[in-house]
C-alpha cells in the first residue's frame, strides 16, 4: 500500500510541474470555465436540427417557440410569394398551414404540425375543464391469450388504480390525466410501466418528449474523466520519453503497483467529480458513486492500454480518440432505450437515468450493468502488469507486432493448454466490440454487399481471435507436434464458444421475456458449434505451421470457410 | 534566417511530405477515418431506429394490415372504426364483449377496445393489450394516430375546437437527423482530427528537440509551421471531399456542395491554426490536448446557442437555405485570415528554440 501510496505522490508531483507556475490559475479558470458553460448548455438540452427549417407566420397566427424553426413575420400575400420563391418552407397563415409540396416543404410541415398539436394541446387545457379538453381516457390492460375471459371478468369487478385514489366519484380518471399532464411538462421519459399494471393513458398526452435529454445530464458525469483521461495517458508516455520507467522498474516495486499508483490520482478526482456533479445537480452523492465508480474503472482500464501500445504522440491521440467514442457507444446506446427494453440495463448510464427520475433499481439491475465493467477493467489491469516492461514499452514495432508481444506475454509458459483456452475466453469482449463497430460500418454499404462483407469480416475477426495465440507459440518456437497444435486449436475453440455461450447466457438472463430470446437460443446443439470452430482454427494453424502460409492468408482461407459455413446455416434455417 | 524562395518552398513541402508519410505509415489515418465512419453509421442506425420507436408514421402499411383491431361498441357507427380503417389497420366490430374476448383468446385479434357508448361524460374506454413488451408497445404506437382523431371528434362534440389537425406533411425524422447531425458531423469531424493531429506533430517536435534540426536546416520557423498547418489541412479536406462523395454516391441531396465544402475547408483551417496556437503556446502534448478538448467543449457549448454556428451553417447549406450564401462562408474566411495572421505574427516570439 505505501509503495502505491508513494507512486501516486509522484504523480501528482508529475502532474504539478506540469500545470505549476503563473499557468496554474489560467489552467483552472478554463477547466471551470468550460464545466459552468456545458453545464448551462445542458440546462436545456440542445435541440436536434436548430434552424433547419424557416417558417413564414401572419401576423395573427401563434407565436412558435421552437430551435428547429426560424420564424418571419410575414403578410398574406407576401408569405405566399415567398414560399413559392422557396425563401420559407412552409406559411402559417392563421390557422393554416400552406405547403408547397416539395419535400423540404412537407417535412417542415411535418414538423411544425407536431409542434403545433403540442401547442394545442397546452391551448385547450388552459382555455376548458377537464372534462372537456380530455374527453377521452383510455385504461391499457395486459391479458394473456390464454385465459382472456377470466381477465376480463376481473378488471370489470376491480375499480381502476385511479379511482381508489380519487375522493370524487364523478372525476374518475381526473387524477391520471392531471398526473399526465404534469408528466408531459415536466419533459419526463417516456415510460412503459409493467406489464401487469393498469395505467390510464391520454392520447394527446402520450407525445413522448426528448428522450435525450436526461442520458445527455448522465453522461455529464462521464465526461470529466474523459478530460483528465490525456493526464494519465500522458502519465506513461512522459515515463518513458524520460526513460524513467527504467528506474521505477527496477526497484522493489511490482508493476500491479506502479500502474496502481498512477491511477489512482486520477479515479480519485473522477469520483470527487461525480459526487460534486451529484450533489450540483440534485442527486444522491452516494448512489451516484456506487453507479459510476464500475464505469469510471472501466474508462481508465481501456485508457490504461493505450499508452501499452502507442508508439507516437500521434497514435495515442487516435486510439484514445477510438477509446472515447466505443466507451461513448457502449455507455450511451442502451440507456436510450431505458424504459423500453430491459437490455437498458447494460449501461450504468440507464441506471443513474432512474436515479434522476427517483425510481428505484435492484441489486440484479446494478450487477447487470456493473460486472462487465468491471472484469473489463480487471482485464485491462492483468494485461497491463504483464506486459509492463522496459523492452516492450520502448520497442518501436509496428501495431501487429506489438498485439503478438502482448499475447506472448500474457500466455503463461509452463501451462500452454490452460493460457490458450482462457486467452479465447477472454477474447470474446474484444471479438464483441470488433464486430460492432464492422457492423455499423457496414450499414453504409448496399444490403447485397452488406451481408457478404459482414459475415466475412466477422469470421475473421473471429478466426483471428482464436489462432493468434496459437500462432504466436509457434512463431517462439514453443510448439513440439501438430499433435499439440491440434489440441490447442480444440482448447481455444472450446474455450471461445463457453465465452460466447456464457455471454449469450448473461444477456439472455436480464432479457428473458424479450422475443429476441427465442432466437438466440435456437442456435442447436453445442457439439455441432464446437466442432466447426475446431476444424476453422485448425484450417488456419495447419496452413501456418505446416504448410508455411503467412499467417493473414491462411486466417483468410479460415475465415472463408468459416462463412461459407455460417451462410450454408443460414440458408437451412430459412 | 533568410532562404531563396523556391528552396524555402522545397523544404516546405518535403516537411509536408513527411507529415503525410507519418500518418500514412502509422495507420493513423485509417483510425481517424474508421472512427468517422463508426461514430456516422452508428448514430445514425441508433438514432433513426430509436426515433422510429416514437415515430408511428414510419411503420410500413404493411406491418399495419396485419394488425387486427376489436372494437367492442354498441354503435357500429362510431367514427373511431373510420380513423382506425384510415389508418390502415384490419378492423373488427363486437357488440358483446364475451365474443371480442373469444377472439382475443383465439388470436383472431390482437387489440380490443371497449368503447362506452357518448354521454357527453369523459368517455372512459378500456385497452386490452398482448402481455408481449415489444408488441404490445408496437401496437400503442400504430393506435395512436386513430385515438388522437377520435379524442378530437369529442373535443368537437364538447364544443372545443382544436387547431391545425389537418395540415399535410411528412415525417422528417430521417432527414432532419441526417441534415443537422450526420452531414455537419462528417463535415467538421476531419476540423476536429486535423487539429489533434497539428497538436501531436508540433509537440512531439518541441518535446523531443527535433524542431532545432529542421530550424538549423534553410528553413523560416514559420515555414515549418505553415508546412504543418498546410498537411493537416490538406488531410482534413481531403476527408470532407471523401464524405462528400460517399454522401452523394449514396444518393443524397446536397445543396451548395461547393460552399459545403468551402466551408468546411476554413473551419477546419481555423481550428488547425488555433490547435497550432495551442501548441506552441504550451510547449507539451499533455497540457496542449487538455486545453484543446476544453476548448472543443466550450466551442460545442458555444455555438448551440449562436445562429451563424458551423453546424447550422453547414444545414443550411446542405438543405438549400435561401438566405445562407457565400457571404456567410466570407465572414469564416475573415477568421480563418485573422486567426492565421496572429499566428505568424505572435508564434515566432513564443517558440524560441
Amino acid at each position: 500500500m505505501r509503495n502505491i501510496l508513494t507512486i501516486s505522490k509522484r504523480e501528482l508531483t508529475r502532474l504539478r510541474a506540469r500545470v505549476g507556475g503563473d499557468a496554474r490559475a489560467t489552467f483552472i479558470a478554463f477547466a471551470l470555465g468550460a464545466l459552468v458553460l456545458a453545464w448551462f448548455t445542458l440546462q436545456s438540452p440542445p435541440t436536434i436540427g436548430a434552424g433547419i427549417y424557416r417558417v413564414g407566420v401572419s401576423p395573427d397566427a401563434p407565436e412558435i417557440r421552437d430551435g428547429r424553426f426560424s420564424i418571419v413575420i410575414l403578410d398574406r400575400a407576401t408569405g405566399v410569394a415567398r414560399l413559392n420563391q422557396k425563401a420559407i418552407d412552409v406559411f402559417v397563415d392563421g390557422a393554416q398551414v400552406l405547403t408547397r409540396g416539395d419535400d423540404k416543404s412537407l417535412y417542415a410541415a411535418g414538423a411544425l404540425k407536431r409542434y403545433l398539436e403540442k401547442r394545442e394541446t397546452a391551448r385547450v387545457n388552459a382555455e376548458f375543464d377537464l372534462a372537456h379538453a380530455f374527453p377521452l381516457r383510455i385504461e391499457v390492460n395486459y391479458f394473456d391469450a390464454v385465459n382472456a375471459a377470466q381477465s376480463f371478468a376481473e378488471m370489470l369487478a376491480t375499480p381502476t388504480p385511479a379511482l381508489q385514489s380519487t375522493a370524487a366519484p364523478a372525476s374518475a380518471s381526473d387524477a391520471a390525466v392531471r398526473e399526465q399532464i404534469r408528466e408531459a411538462a415536466s419533459g419526463a421519459l417516456p415510460q412503459i410501466k409493467s406489464l401487469t399494471d393498469r395505467q390510464i393513458v391520454v392520447p394527446s398526452l402520450t407525445t413522448p418528449p426528448n428522450p435525450f435529454g436526461q442520458v445527455i445530464l448522465a453522461f455529464l458525469f462521464i465526461l470529466p474523466v474523459f478530460l483528465v483521461s490525456v493526464f494519465f495517458t500522458s502519465g506513461f508516455m512522459d515515463e518513458k520519453t524520460n526513460r524513467k520507467l527504467t528506474m521505477l522498474l527496477s526497484a522493489p516495486i511490482t508493476p500491479f503497483q506502479i500502474i496502481i499508483g498512477k491511477m489512482l490520482p486520477y479515479v480519485t478526482f473522477s469520483l470527487v467529480g461525480v459526487a460534486v456533479i451529484a450533489v450540483a445537480t440534485r442527486g444522491d452523492p452516494l448512489l451516484a458513486l456506487a453507479i459510476f465508480a464500475p464505469a469510471v474503472c472501466f474508462i481508465f482500464g481501456i485508457y490504461l492500454i493505450v499508452p501499452m501500445l502507442y508508439r507516437t504522440f500521434k497514435d495515442t491521440t487516435f486510439i484514445s480518440m477510438l477509446a472515447t467514442s466505443v466507451t461513448t457507444a457502449y455507455l450511451i446506446t442502451p440507456a436510450m432505450f431505458s424504459g423500453i427494453s430491459d437490455l437498458a440495463y447494460m449501461s450504468p448510464i440507464t441506471l443513474a437515468v432512474k436515479m434522476y427520475r427517483n425510481e428505484p433499481f435492484g441489486l440484479q439491475e446494478y450487477l447487470f450493468a456493473a460486472t462487465p465493467l468491471v472484469l473489463i477493467f480487471a482485464l485491462a489491469l492483468y494485461v497491463s502488469t504483464r506486459v509492463l516492461n522496459e523492452e516492450y514499452l520502448m520497442g518501436f514495432r509496428p501495431i501487429h507486432r506489438k498485439l503478438a508481444d502482448a499475447i506472448f506475454l500474457i500466455i503463461n509458459r509452463d501451462h500452454l493448454s490452460a493460457s490458450i483456452f482462457v486467452l479465447s475466453l477472454l477474447l470474446i469482449p474484444l471479438v464483441y466490440v470488433a464486430q460492432l463497430i464492422a457492423l455499423a460500418i457496414s450499414l453504409n454499404l448496399p444490403t447485397t454487399l452488406m451481408i457478404g462483407a459482414i459475415m466475412g469480416v466477422a469470421a475473421t475477426i473471429e478466426e483471428v481471435a482464436k489462432s493468434a495465440g496459437i500462432a504466436v507459440l509457434h512463431e517462439r518456437g514453443l510448439l513440439r507436434s501438430t499433435r499439440q497444435m491440434l489440441v490447442l486449436a480444440f482448447l481455444s475453440a472450446l474455450g471461445f464458444l463457453a465465452g460466447e455461450k456464457g455471454l449469450l447466457l448473461v444477456t439472455l438472463s436480464a432479457v428473458s421475456q424479450s422475443r429476441i430470446a427465442g432466437v438466440l437460443f435456437n442456435t442447436g446443439l453445442l457439439p455441432v458449434p464446437l466442432a466447426a470452430h475446431f476444424v476453422f482454427t485448425s484450417i488456419v494453424c495447419l496452413l501456418t505451421t505446416r504448410f508455411r502460409v503467412r499467417y493473414p492468408f491462411a486466417v483468410l482461407v479460415g475465415a472463408f470457410a468459416h462463412a461459407l459455413y455460417n451462410l450454408i446455416l443460414i440458408r437451412g434455417i430459412q | 534566417m533568410t532562404a531563396l524562395p523556391s528552396t524555402s518552398l522545397r523544404a516546405g513541402f518535403a516537411i509536408v511530405k513527411k507529415e503525410w508519410r507519418s500518418i500514412t505509415r502509422e495507420k493513423t489515418i485509417v483510425i481517424a477515418i474508421t472512427i468517422q465512419l463508426f461514430v456516422a453509421s452508428f448514430s445514425s442506425a441508433l438514432l433513426i431506429g430509436l426515433l422510429s420507436l416514437y415515430d408511428p408514421e414510419s411503420i410500413s402499411v404493411n406491418a399495419r394490415m396485419n394488425l387486427r383491431v376489436g372494437v367492442v361498441t354498441s354503435d357500429f357507427n362510431t367514427p373511431l372504426a373510420r380513423y382506425l380503417r384510415d389508418g390502415n389497420l384490419r378492423v373488427s366490430l363486437f357488440a358483446d364483449a364475451a365474443d371480442a374476448t373469444r377472439a382475443f383468446e383465439r388470436r383472431a385479434i390482437d387489440v380490443m377496445l371497449v368503447v362506452p357508448p357518448d354521454t357527453l361524460e369523459p368517455v372512459e374506454m378500456k385497452m386490452i393489450l398482448p402481455r408481449s413488451e415489444t408488441f404490445a408497445s408496437f401496437i400503442l404506437l400504430i393506435l395512436r394516430e386513430p385515438l388522437k382523431r377520435y379524442e378530437n371528434s369529442l373535443r368537437q362534440e364538447r364544443g372545443v375546437v382544436v387547431n391545425y389537425t389537418e395540415v399535410p406533411g411528412q415525417p422528417d425524422t430521417t432527414f432532419q437527423f441526417l441534415y443537422s447531425v450526420i452531414i455537419p458531423m462528417l463535415m467538421l469531424f476531419p476540423a476536429f482530427v486535423a487539429g489533434s493531429l497539428v497538436i501531436d506533430s508540433l509537440s512531439e517536435e518541441l518535446e523531443t528537440h527535433t524542431l532545432e534540426t529542421l530550424y538549423s536546416a534553410p528553413l523560416s520557423l514559420n515555414t515549418i509551421f505553415a508546412a504543418k498547418i498546410f498537411a493537416a489541412f490538406v488531410v482534413a479536406l481531403a476527408q470532407c471531399v471523401l464524405w462528400l462523395a460517399l454522401l452523394r454516391l449514396n444518393r443524397i441531396d446536397i445543396q451548395n456542395i461547393g460552399l459545403v465544402l468551402l466551408l468546411a475547408a476554413f473551419i477546419a483551417a481555423t481550428n488547425i491554426v488555433l490547435s497550432a496556437f495551442t501548441a506552441t503556446t504550451l510547449h507539451d502534448r499533455e497540457r496542449s490536448q487538455f486545453v484543446y478538448s476544453l476548448f472543443i467543449v466550450i466551442a460545442t457549448s458555444v455555438s448551440s446557442v449562436i445562429d451563424a454556428a458551423p453546424i447550422q451553417m453547414v444545414t443550411r447549406l446542405a438543405t438549400g437555405d435561401y438566405y445562407t450564401g457565400i457571404a456567410d462562408v466570407a465572414k469564416y474566411a475573415l477568421v480563418f485570415l485573422v486567426a492565421l495572421v496572429i499566428f505568424f505574427r505572435v508564434t515566432k516570439k513564443m517558440v524560441v528554440v
